[in-house]
């Protein structure tokens, strides 16, 4: 086919980028390597701010990518260097030659045992902020205790952490640890909820606002110091230890459940594939933009583009955002190399 | 034997002579400088060890077997052992050899204390007697043995690989000179002896060599050039001694002494530690050792360099190395003299002055021991097992299994063990915090204190002084627990598991049988390439006060690959901190011995 455009990952990402070039007359191909498409969204149950559910986001692109070749449970086997484009063979043996491609290969949560000391995998009522939505969604998750009395909420497990390698802010964690707190505390409203934070960057548009309203109508604790330890009571309550560092006291807590915020950390499978092309990443792991001011979807290879997550962590909107300028730029990048 | 000259004396003596007396008369300035420096209480328990039979017969043997034949060295690579050993031994048989001659044919000369290293000069043989022919062809021998020293050692200089060498120190200007009049002076010895042979007497190898020169050069007076450049070469070695790395000859022989009387550093560029860095030989074997020198910037951060910055007095770099160690000990472990980096750079941190000191009045013993339940077995986690608490966790299920009565020290955390407080230098924070714990633990009435962090035990063992409580890291006692068939482990022999040896627990206190065992009963042990006391640092240590966590990184990661050298399926290590540092790069499980016990026991 003339016009392909090869899109690697199915997620919010790669679905915008197709609908946006299918419009523009191009003919985009998804591969996704799980069985179904949407990614990390259609794993959570509301988004921030204006909670609005996930699925409302998500099903529309069912109607908008109608006709776009769509390959589920398939990887990259091999990408080669053509004259004009690229080669590309799938893990199924098939091969596309296409004009460009794009990465939307997204991120993934950090691996929250990793932070051992938080007991994660280890404590009865340790779950991280992706179990408290698929427990939004499901209402199923034994270590979520029916009545909780307390619930806690650590924010940066695995961002700004430089012992866990990851040195950059996942960005979206504050606000969706907000959004969390608010939404046990409808589903609980006896709970008391305690936030740790190191920070709170809160830059988005209503995020301050939401900041507020959990505090004022919602009487959610805001406790600013890093817990040092997290330790099981002889009862099964977590008890949590960490320094009021504006009180300038020790605090100790004991809770019913916690929930640990993982952050947003590159997507290791990446590594293999920017090796064969040759494509560099920075040292966060994520993938290397042309630059980071007017050519973030753009790589420095030919014909490679780049949207959402896969550069760096991103909230939905900048992800959706992201891949409409990234289509832009592949459309293009194939009118000027016919 | 007859004398050639009368007077017993030629000018060309007098380089050598002005060497010696300068290098002696050195030598015993630093040795009473050195025990001028000793705190009162060391300097009166060494001169104690010198008149104590037990030790000065231990001193000899010591002396003997690591200055001359170089045992140590000969046991890690036989090169390079026979090299030097052969140089040593050699040199000091050719001095003894050369009394002894001068005590049988010259008694009345052996006031003149030349006359041994220039004998062939001096003498003319009259007639041929047996005993002549014997120490004639042991020196020959002696002579042709160094030479052969002095070759490897000149090939050595410039094919460091080819002795297992990778990395090696740059010499230093005084180093360069001190080592080519080292090369020089046995070649040179050769020559002069030879150009005598025919008067004073030689061997198989001078009289051959001797016939050789006088068939191309005739005249028996071109003699005199030789000897005089022998003994100027002598001359150089001798004045350049005490200022490059040579130095470590006779230092050694004080260092040995020192320690055997069981002396410990208390000043960084005092007494004994001054001692340690002038007994350093420069060698470089602690490059490769170091497990800094994975990154080429950090390669001059090691021990050799330490006792090089320590003899210049070159004061921020030698607080830049102290502070950046990692304190793994495995610099002096691969050390054929054994200088102790780690306590040298613990004595210079101690120099650093803070202004906060914490002081710990406000912890209670009572309150701590209330929590306190009872049991035969104290449980001390520590604050790098409470962080990790899967192992807290198993450590406890396998006690309970094995149906131990025992108790936690720390349930709701405790104080620190003081050991990271001693490793960065700070006594006495850590003397209060050890004080409070030793009150604590004598109180609980436990007859055995377990530890399961590496840290934490090594401080227990060596630093308190616990009467009647059996200080155990739980590695050695799970295993005796199997041993005594209480704990039931099914061994898996599918399963491959590395052991890494923490270097608290292995370099630091000598535990590595123990956990081999263990790992043995659970699955099937694959070493990794270099263990034991060749173990590699995790990188995670809390000995180092500079090193940041990126230059961290590379150290773990080159620890892992050699972990992994026996494709195991997991790595098991015995440290908490060691555990949570690999954790974060390896690609495969990193379990504490006590997970892999407990797993293998509840299939059971």
């Amino acid at each position: 086919m003339k016009n392909n455009i090869l899109i690697i990952g199915g997620g919010i990402a790669g679905m915008e980028t197709a609908r946006q070039l299918k419009q523009l007359g191009l003919n985009p191909i998804i591969v996704e390597k799980n069985f179904a498409l949407g990614g990390h969204v259609s794993q959570w149950n509301r988004l921030f701010p204006d909670m609005i559910p996930a699925k409302e986001v998500l099903d529309p692109y069912e109607d908008s990518l109608e006709g776009v070749e769509i390959l589920l449970g398939t990887e990259i086997a091999s990408i080669n260097r053509l004259q004009k484009g690229w080669s590309v063979t799938l893990s199924t043996g098939k091969n596309y030659s296409c004009k460009a491609v794009v990465f939307a290969t997204g991120f993934r949560l950090f691996e929250a045992e990793k932070k051992e000391e938080y007991g994660y995998g280890i404590y009865d009522h340790v779950i991280t902020n992706s179990d408290l939505e698929n427990w939004f969604n499901t209402k199923l998750d034994e270590r979520v205790p029916e009545k909780p009395q307390a619930v806690g909420f650590i924010h940066c497990v695995g961002s700004r952490d430089i012992k866990a390698g990851n040195t950059q802010c996942s960005k979206v964690c504050c606000i969706t640890a907000i959004k969390q707190a608010i939404e046990i505390k409808e589903a609980f409203p006896n709970a008391e909820v305690y936030c740790f934070y190191m920070d709170l960057r809160l830059f988005g548009k209503k995020y301050e606002d939401f900041y507020i309203k959990a505090q004022r109508d919602y009487g959610i604790h805001f406790i600013r110091g890093r817990v040092s330890e997290v330790s099981e009571t002889i009862d099964g309550r977590v008890q949590v230890k960490a320094e009021d560092t504006l009180a300038g006291k020790p605090v100790k807590v004991r809770l019913d459940l916690l929930v640990l915020m993982s952050g947003i950390v590159c997507n290791r499978e990446n590594e293999g594939l920017a090796k064969a092309m040759e494509m560099p990443l920075d040292e966060d792991g994520f993938f290397r933009s042309r630059n980071n001011v007017n050519a973030i979807t753009e790589a420095d290879r030919e014909g490679i583009f780049y949207a959402g997550t896969c550069t760096g962590p991103k909230t939905v909107p900048e992800t959706i955002a992201e891949a409409r300028s990234a289509a832009l730029c592949v459309y293009n990048y194939v009118k000027n190399n016919k | 034997m007859t004398e050639r000259l009368v007077t017993g004396f030629h000018p060309f003596v007098i380089p050598f002579v002005a060497g010696m007396f300068f290098v002696l008369g050195y030598c015993l300035y630093g040795i009473i400088r050195i025990l001028v420096e000793l705190p009162r209480a060391d300097r009166q328990k060494f001169l104690l060890s010198l008149i104590t039979p037990k030790t000065v017969w231990k001193n000899i043997k010591d002396i003997f077997l690591n200055c001359l034949i170089h045992v140590k060295l000969w046991k890690r690579n036989k090169v390079l052992g026979f090299m030097h050993s052969s140089i040593a031994f050699g040199w000091f048989m050719l001095i003894v050899l050369g009394h002894i001659e001068v005590m049988l044919f010259l008694p009345e000369r052996t006031r003149f204390f030349y006359y041994p290293i220039f004998f062939n000069f001096f003498v003319a043989e009259g007639e041929n007697t047996i005993q002549g022919a014997v120490l004639f062809f042991l020196m020959d021998l002696f002579l042709l043995v160094i030479l052969c020293g002095i070759t490897l050692a000149v090939i050595k200089r410039f094919r460091s690989l080819l002795f297992g060498m990778r990395r090696t120190t740059k010499p230093s200007f005084l180093d360069r000179i001190g080592l080519y009049a080292l090369w020089l002076i046995f070649p040179l010895r050769l020559l002069s002896e030879s150009f005598t042979a025919h008067i004073s007497g030689g061997s198989f190898l001078t009289i051959p060599m001797n016939w050789l020169f006088r068939q191309f050069l005739g005249n028996d007076l071109n003699f005199l050039p030789t000897w005089w450049a022998y003994s100027i070469v002598l001359s150089i070695f001798l004045f350049v001694l005490p200022f490059t790395r040579y130095m470590h000859i006779p230092a050694e022989m004080m260092l040995i002494p020192l320690r055997n009387a069981g002396l410990k550093i208390k000043h960084p560029r005092k007494g004994f530690a001054r001692v340690q860095f002038y007994s350093c030989p420069g060698c470089g074997v602690c490059i490769d050792a170091c497990p800094m020198s994975v990154r080429k910037e950090n390669q001059k951060d090691c021990t050799v360099y330490l006792n090089r910055q320590l003899r210049r007095n070159n004061e921020s770099r030698i607080e830049e190395i102290s502070d950046k160690c990692l304190m793994c000990g495995k610099c002096t472990t691969v050390c054929q003299v054994q200088v102790d980096g780690p306590h040298i750079r613990q004595a210079q941190r101690a120099l650093r002055s803070y202004s906060i000191n914490p002081h710990y009045t406000q912890v209670s013993v009572d309150e701590h021991l209330s929590k306190i339940g009872k049991g035969k077995v104290l449980y001390f986690a520590g604050c790098m097992t409470h962080l990790t608490p899967g192992i807290k966790k198993a450590v406890g299920e396998v006690l309970d299994r094995a149906g131990v009565s025992w108790t936690m020290m720390d349930p709701d955390g405790g104080l620190c063990c003081g050991r990271p407080m001693l490793l960065a230098g700070r006594k006495e924070p850590a003397r209060a915090m050890m004080r409070i714990n030793k009150e604590i633990i004598l109180a609980s009435g436990c007859d055995i204190l377990l530890l399961s962090c590496p840290i934490c035990y090594r401080v227990f063992k060596e630093n308190y002084n616990l009467p009647g409580i059996t200080v155990m890291h739980h590695s050695v006692f799970f295993n005796e627990l199997i041993k005594a068939n209480l704990l039931k482990v099914d061994k898996d022999a599918e399963m491959k598991l590395a052991y890494h040896d923490p270097c608290e627990l292995g370099r630091g206190c000598g535990i590595y049988d123990q956990p081999r065992e263990l790992v043995s009963a659970a699955g099937t042990l694959v070493e990794a390439a270099q263990n034991r006391e060749a173990s590699i640092c995790c990188g995670g240590s809390l000995g180092s006060l500079s090193l940041s966590y990126e230059k961290r990184r590379d150290i773990t990661l080159n620890s892992i690959k050699n972990l992994k050298a026996g494709n195991p399926d997991a790595i098991v290590t015995a440290c908490p901190l060691c555990q949570t540092t690999f954790k974060n790069y390896s690609d495969i499980p990193v379990l504490d011995i006590s997970q892999v016990i407990l797993k293998e026991n509840k299939k059971g």
